[in-house]
């Protein structure tokens, strides 16, 4: 039996190869996914991302390897138990969406998994809620802006209660307002337990809301760890053509010239960095007058 | 992710660079009305072979071809399996629920099975020996409006692209919780919808920008349009449509004299 402590997501020695294809799309994966966390896959686009979040979910199966989800393998449950643990979000919401209403647009996956109609209901108005689209529940749905669309594929897939939601390039095409109010809706969504997977190569985006990222290239995972770490790492990010925030670079650069603190990954970081520094150099200059007058 | 053009496969042979579109375009067409003038099933399975050996002729991939003669033999089983309950011609081979099947009723089986597999093996070389663009071509200088020609090769182009975006699509579904494999027809088609509908959209979005992209690179500015592939009759289509001409007249006279008929009174 699973229990809390064990990863809800974990992938062992995975390998995948597309049928028909003659090189692998992921190669000899190890993750391990706790409960409750937010991380982001980043790479550049055919890195296999999405192929990687198809493997949590059960649309794909290993070929090699074991991706294990709430302690059970997926080459052994399938797509029906899957999909109520780990909630798959295409990159693009127009690939889902076909009802009349936004409220029925919402209820589709529940009237699947044979929810009786009135809780379902709840879990439609609930899930709407959380994305702030409660009030145009009875709108049609093509008529939704993008982001507002990116939010009710979302809800479709928050109101089957999945405790883990990957999330696929959820700010693609998105302005910063909608971007903003997305991420914004995720963050809240981990913070009230849910795990959190989202799939980008905004890496303004990573700094700000994920903290742990895992690097993929060419099929492997390069590099995992606290974001910090992995985006002030510049060359790593290079073998994976990427590059950290622009304000995290110009971080480094000052920490090499002039020993600027090195882990910066917002902007408000680095004023507060600049802050302390140019406090210091105030303080210091203050409590040395006299040597400045006799030099 | 290979996503094909068509089922046209590019290849150096007589069919695919030689012959004009135009003429291969008549061959299918003959090949029709040979398939229908007989209906004896040594014609047609002489027939069916001939189309066969062309494929193999063109050197077309047989891996690809594999499907049509899949289908063909499928036909062939379908055939062999109706028609000898219609046509009671002849003394009885044995009974099946109180009907009397006959040698002629299978062999008119086997026949309208080769009939079949006929015309979608001769359908098939010719997609696959003739690449869209000359196959428009070709039907454009046989009066095809412009137009309508532009619309059937972008038709082509945008079956494999839409076939990916089914296959997206019905992963996006099946990751809500969607089983398009269960249920009674009704529930399944009732669940197709949530398929249909968003590749029904795509298919418009996508047909509109292709529009757009189009008029802004000043489609049907002129009327008569120049074309980057040039097609010409050579003596060679002149003596093969001459051929064609003569095959469709003669399969015509046999057929009114009953030669390479096995039952009449049927097609
Ligand atoms: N259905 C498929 N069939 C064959 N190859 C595929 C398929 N989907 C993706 N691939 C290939 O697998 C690799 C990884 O793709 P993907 O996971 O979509 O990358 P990403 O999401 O990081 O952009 C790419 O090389 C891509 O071409
Ligand atoms: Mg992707």
């Amino acid at each position: 039996m699973a229990t809390d402590r064990d990863p809800i997501v974990a992938a062992h020695g995975v390998s995948f190869r597309y049928a028909g294809s003659d090189a692998n799309a992921l190669e000899s994966v190890d993750l391990a996914i706790a409960r409750g966390e937010f991380l982001a896959f980043v790479g550049q686009n055919g890195a296999g991302k999405t192929t990687l979040a198809k493997l949590f979910n059960g649309l794909l199966t290993p070929t090699t390897g074991d991706v294990v989800v709430d302690g059970s393998s997926t080459h052994k449950v399938g797509i029906d138990f899957l999909s109520k643990i780990v909630g798959y979000c295409y990159q693009n919401p127009d690939h889902q969406i076909f009802s009349n209403t936004v409220r029925e647009e919402v209820a589709f996956g529940l009237k699947h998994h044979g929810v009786p109609a009135a809780a379902a209901a709840e879990s439609v108005t609930e899930a709407l809620r959380l994305v702030g689209l409660e009030h145009q529940a009875d709108r049609y749905p093509f008529l939704l802006g993008r982001g507002e669309r990116q939010k009710l594929a979302v809800a479709s897939i928050l109101a089957l209660g999945p405790p883990v939601l990957v999330i696929d390039e959820p700010t693609t095409g998105l302005d910063l307002g909608g971007t903003r109010s997305i991420m914004r809706l995720l963050r809240q969504l981990n913070e009230s337990g849910r795990t959190v997977i989202i799939i980008t190569h905004d890496m303004n985006v990573v700094a700000e809301y994920a903290p742990r990222t895992v690097v993929i290239s060419k099929g492997r995972v390069i590099r995992d760890g606290s974001t910090r770490d992995v985006l002030t790492n510049e060359a790593a990010l290079r073998e994976a053509f990427l590059r950290p925030p622009q304000i995290t670079r110009v971080a480094l650069r000052l920490h090499e010239r002039c020993g600027f603190p090195a882990g910066i990954l917002t902007v408000d970081e680095f004023l507060t960095a600049y802050r302390s520094r140019a406090a210091n150099t105030t303080t210091r200059a203050a409590a040395r007058p006299a040597s400045r007058g006799q030099g | 992710m290979p996503v094909g053009y068509s089922i046209y496969q590019e290849r150096d042979s007589v069919l695919h660079q030689r012959i004009d579109p135009r003429t291969k375009f008549a061959l299918l067409v003959t090949s029709f009305v040979l398939a229908l003038a007989y209906n004896h099933p040594a014609v047609l399975g002489l027939l069916t072979a001939t189309v066969i050996g062309a494929a193999w002729w063109s050197r077309l991939d047989f891996r690809r071809f594999l499907p049509i003669l899949l289908a063909a033999g499928w036909f062939l089983v379908l055939g062999i399996l109706v028609w000898p309950f219609y046509i009671q011609v002849g003394p009885p081979l044995f009974f099946i629920f109180g009907s009397a099947i006959t040698i002629t009723g299978l062999l008119f089986g086997l026949a309208m099975g080769l009939r079949v597999s006929l015309m979608v093996a001769a359908a098939g070389v010719w997609m696959m020996t003739t690449s869209p663009q000359k196959m428009t071509l070709g039907l454009v200088r046989m009066g095809l409006p412009q137009k309508a020609g532009i619309a059937m090769s972008t038709a082509i182009r945008l079956v494999p692209l839409l076939n990916a975006k089914r296959a997206t699509i019905v992963e996006a579904q099946r990751a809500r919780g969607l089983r398009l494999d269960t249920g009674n027809p009704l529930a399944r088609a009732r669940k197709s919808v949530s398929v249909l509908g968003p590749l029904l959209l795509s298919a418009i979005d996508l047909a509109q920008a292709i529009a757009i992209a189009m008029d802004a690179r000043g489609f049907g500015a002129r009327a008569e349009r120049t074309s980057l592939v040039q097609i010409e009759l050579t003596r060679l289509d002149r003596i093969i449509l001459a051929a064609c001409g003569m095959a469709i007249v003669a399969s015509v006279v046999l057929r009114l004299l009953g030669i390479g008929v096995i039952v009449q009174g049927y097609l």
